[in-house]
């Protein structure tokens, strides 16, 4: 089976090879026959890594330990779960799963493209199978996931080995957010390649106009979306496994996996200013190539272990690899656009600074900011310790600092933004949208402030935050009681009638107030509390209204791990509520101890306890509680960015719009476009009226 | 002072927990590292033999989250370090070393300043969580500043001449006031000039 994979993955790295030779002699020969067979070699990559895949796993779920890579990240006792995500625990396993996913992506793309824009298409294949092809080779001759075991006897002949039994998976990836997180956070990084692709595939084709947006469209917000889900599981894995009452600690793979979330987002922004004016065609292409770059810049840190953090499970001399492939893919971008710059020469035109337009420039503005200064904060290190020879540290309070003034102007935008009409907002129009908003964040701010929000931009961040809701609460209003009013149907069913008509632009509002709640969330962190006491049985401590009461300490055992677990009831207001339960469980294998903690979440605050285990000074157990307020609301606002953009996703409705009069046509069609602002149609029904 | 060599020496002692041994920039030669190991370890058996308190003043409390626990084994503040993984998962000897230095210092009316410096010439420049603002680190504060607003510049320039553009263009747009007329004339005529500034 192992010849069989590497096999696999020799083919997979050869059909590679000839999509991206076959492809560019198809394209210089134009000999359509050879662009073909260069697009089905591209399609046998996917199912080439498939079957390598597939016997990965197969050793993973028949205890083969012979397998270097199964020895080191499973064990017989280890859930079928976690055997199953042991695939993407280390180096060699990622890579391949990198491979994999991109292989899915290119299929795909490669599939349901085969009958459409032939003349972009086999661009589309070259450039994907490049990128196979780097990922492919590191698969193949840098980190093999195939690797046997053996060892040379006495005669110093090597013979093949066999353990009886592996090391097992590393315990802080033993939880269920762990096999979700990664594959999610590759899908998103691995998900850019194909706008990517597109991008440098329109340029070199010098394919006309605006199609290849139009195009990627969906999957780049696919990418976008399973890339945020990733970011937020990985964030909710860091808060309830490691036990330190955070979610976000800016280390640099947090960050890396950040960036191309940033430029994506811009991208995703961007874009529109393309489609509807024409404008930006050279910031959106360079835009889409930093992406992709950036996803190969995160990959490369995590996988490198360049700079230090906790997820650089293995360090190796993998980087170099990364860094010539990140100069080769800039270099093979700038020919391109240099060659062709011409072809992107845009009619920019702006009739007023307080439009759509200049607000997309400011958003976009905003996010680069926010990108170059996590970027630039995580490769300060490496850059200090070549220029002065001694490394310093970068950690949080610094990304801190810095980044909470840019988002929260970022959240402004949010709400200014999509009120602005394209082309000119009048002063009057102006008054109008944001008035009710603004005052209702404004008494939000004179509310907030005396029950607690006493932190500067905890208030400023509820402020920005109901402002946003209400501009985007107006938004819907607005569209919905046209509608409502035109078919005579009650305001909820306008409501869905509205949101169906241009899902794009009521899915982002969603999006939008998704991250809205997120930012809710983290503006509770100034407000966090803990307490560490040393706990014996019938002891307690007391945080915020919780009364924590030590009631016993007892042990499980199981086959993967022994557990010392506390019980301990918590009293709220002097009232028995709830019993928690927090664990330190060591795993067998490893012998590797990890806390299990017990969270009692409410919209307003969690109790978080950990049992950190016995002080070292004195024998006691210790009971470590935080009160962390507002949390839940950064995972509700996760699932409704999440909805937000299935919702964008899905197709627009237009229904019966052919049978109704002329005039009532030319409203609907504009409600349901997104070009003017709700506000400027309304005026217009007004006016009509 | 000896307390905060104590922690180092500390180091060589065989300990349970997950970090590994470290090897400080500071330390040239090991002569002296051993010489202070030796000293030490017989004032850290004293220290052991007290329970050590959560920490007690609220400044070394900030102070605890200003410098990194440099056990070598997490990432985390002193005041942060939990070291998931380990036998306890709370501040881990190094850490409360850390903690215990501060606090001392802070109840000797020390300035944070004062703290920090020490703390600094004790275990290197990386101790500190942020990177100083002064000299070469400097950059690491300014340019997330200066990047942005070079870039808003930028983005205004742009923005300037994309106005010009749309008014300059003339098909389809309301009537034209002499005075605007003159005006974008006057613009036009300044033109060159900015084209052969680049």
């Amino acid at each position: 089976m192992d010849i069989l994979g590497s096999f696999a993955l020799l083919l997979a790295l050869l059909a590679a090879v000839y999509a991206v030779l076959a492809g560019i002699s198809g394209i210089l020969t134009r000999r359509t026959l050879l662009s073909k067979s260069a697009r089905n070699a591209g399609m046998a990559v996917f199912v080439l890594v498939t079957i390598a895949v597939g016997c990965l796993e197969y050793f993973f779920f028949t205890n083969d330990f012979s397998i270097v890579y199964v020895v080191e990240h499973s064990n017989r006792a280890l859930p079928g779960f976690y055997k199953f995500a042991a695939l993407w625990a280390g180096q060699e396993g990622s890579l391949l799963f990198w491979s994999w996913l991109l292989s899915i992506y290119a299929f795909l793309v490669l599939f349901l493209n085969r009958k459409r824009h032939p003349e972009l298409m086999p661009y589309v294949g070259v450039v994907l199978a490049g990128v196979q092809t780097f990922f492919l080779t590191l698969n193949n001759f840098v980190a093999t996931p195939f690797r046997v075991l053996a060892g040379p006897d006495g005669a110093g002949v090597m013979h093949l080995a066999k353990m009886s039994e592996g090391h097992g998976l590393t315990p802080l990836l033993q939880y269920p957010e762990m096999v979700i997180h990664p594959p999610m956070l590759y899908l998103g990084y691995t998900g850019f390649s194909v706008p990517f692709a597109f991008a440098l595939a329109a340029l070199l084709g010098r394919y006309p106009g605006e199609k290849w947006i139009h195009i990627t469209r969906r999957w780049t917000m696919v990418a976008w979306c399973f890339q945020s889900i990733g970011i937020l599981l990985g964030m909710h894995w860091a808060y309830a496994m490691l036990g330190w009452g955070g979610y976000w600690a800016w280390d640099p793979v947090e960050n890396a996996s950040l960036l191309p979330w940033i430029t994506g987002t811009a991208f995703l922004h961007s874009v529109m200013m393309q489609e509807k004016r024409g404008m930006m065609k050279i910031w959106n292409v360079w835009l889409v190539f930093t992406t992709f770059l950036l996803c190969i810049l995160g990959t490369m840190l995590t996988r490198s272990g360049v700079v230090s953090s906790v997820h650089a499970f293995a360090q190796s001399s993998i980087g170099s690899w990364f860094v010539g492939f990140l100069i080769i893919t800039f270099l093979v971008c700038f020919a391109a656009y240099w060659k062709n710059r011409d072809y992107l020469r845009s009619d920019n035109q702006l009739d007023s600074l307080v439009s759509r337009e200049s607000s997309f420039l400011f958003n976009n503005l905003i996010l680069l900011a926010a990108c170059f200064a996590v970027l630039w904060g995580t490769l300060f290190p490496v850059l200090s310790e070549w220029v002065q020879g001694s490394k310093i540290s970068v950690g949080a309070p610094f990304f801190n600092k810095v980044n909470v003034p840019i988002a929260l102007f970022l959240l402004l935008l949010t709400g200014v933004g999509p009120l602005l009409a394209w082309r000119k907002t009048s002063f009057d129009a102006l008054k109008r949208n944001f008035a009710w908003p603004f005052g209702g964040g404004l008494l939000a701010g004179v509310i907030g402030y005396p029950i607690g929000f006493r932190d500067i931009y905890s208030l400023l961040c509820l402020i920005l935050g109901v402002f946003v809701t209400l501009t985007i609460a107006s938004e819907f209003g607005r569209g919905a009681r046209v509608i409502s009013a035109r078919d005579g149907t009650n305001i909820f069913t306008a409501l869905g009638e509205l949101t169906m008509r241009n899902t794009r632009r009521y899915g982002g509002y969603v999006v939008h107030f998704g991250m809205v709640l997120i930012f809710i969330g983290i503006a509770g962190t100034p407000f966090n509390k803990d307490l560490q006491k040393e706990m014996g049985v019938g002891e307690s401590l007391r945080i915020g209204q919780y009364t924590i009461l030590c009631q016993t300490f007892d042990h499980i055992e199981t086959n993967n791990y022994t557990s010392n677990r506390a019980t301990l009831e918590v009293f709220k207001n002097g009232k028995s509520d709830m019993m928690l339960f927090p664990e330190r469980r060591t795993f067998r294998t490893s012998q590797v101890t990890e806390t299990m903690v017990a969270i009692q979440s409410s919209p307003l605050r969690d109790l978080y306890v950990v049992y950190a285990g016995e002080s070292p000074d004195s024998g006691k157990p210790v009971i470590h509680a935080y009160l962390l307020p507002l949390i839940k609301w950064i995972w509700f606002g996760g699932i409704v960015v999440v909805l937000g953009t299935g919702l964008a996703l899905l197709p627009n409705r237009r229904t019966a719009l052919v049978l109704r009069p002329a005039t009532e046509r030319s409203w609907a069609d504009a409600i349901a476009e997104a070009t003017p602002a709700i506000g400027a149609v309304t005026r217009r029904v007004e006016g009509h009226d | 002072m000896t307390n905060r060599t104590g922690t180092r020496g500390n180091e060589l002692l065989p300990q349970n927990s997950l970090c590994p041994a470290r090897h400080f920039s500071v330390s040239s030669s090991w002569l002296w590292f051993w010489f202070r190991a030796l000293a030490l370890a017989t004032i850290l058996t004293t220290c052991a033999l007290s329970p050590a308190p959560a920490q007690e003043t609220p400044r070394g409390k900030a102070l605890s989250k200003r410098v990194l626990c440099m056990c070598g084994g997490c990432e985390d503040s002193a005041g942060l370090c939990n070291h998931p993984g380990g036998t306890f998962s709370g501040p881990c000897e190094t850490a409360r070393g850390m903690q215990k230095d501060l606090d001392t210092q802070v109840t000797r009316g020390e300035s944070d300043d004062q703290i920090l410096q020490a703390m600094v010439e004790q275990y290197g420049p990386t101790v500190l969580v942020e990177p100083p603002k002064k000299g070469f680190d400097l950059l690491a504060w300014i340019m997330p500043i200066v990047v942005p607003l070079i870039a808003l510049v930028l983005v205004w320039e742009v923005v300037r001449r994309w106005r010009q553009k749309a008014a300059l263009a003339p098909a389809g747009g309301p009537p034209v006031s002499a005075e605007f007329l003159a005006r974008a004339q006057r613009e036009a005529n300044r033109e060159p000039e900015r084209e052969n500034d680049e």
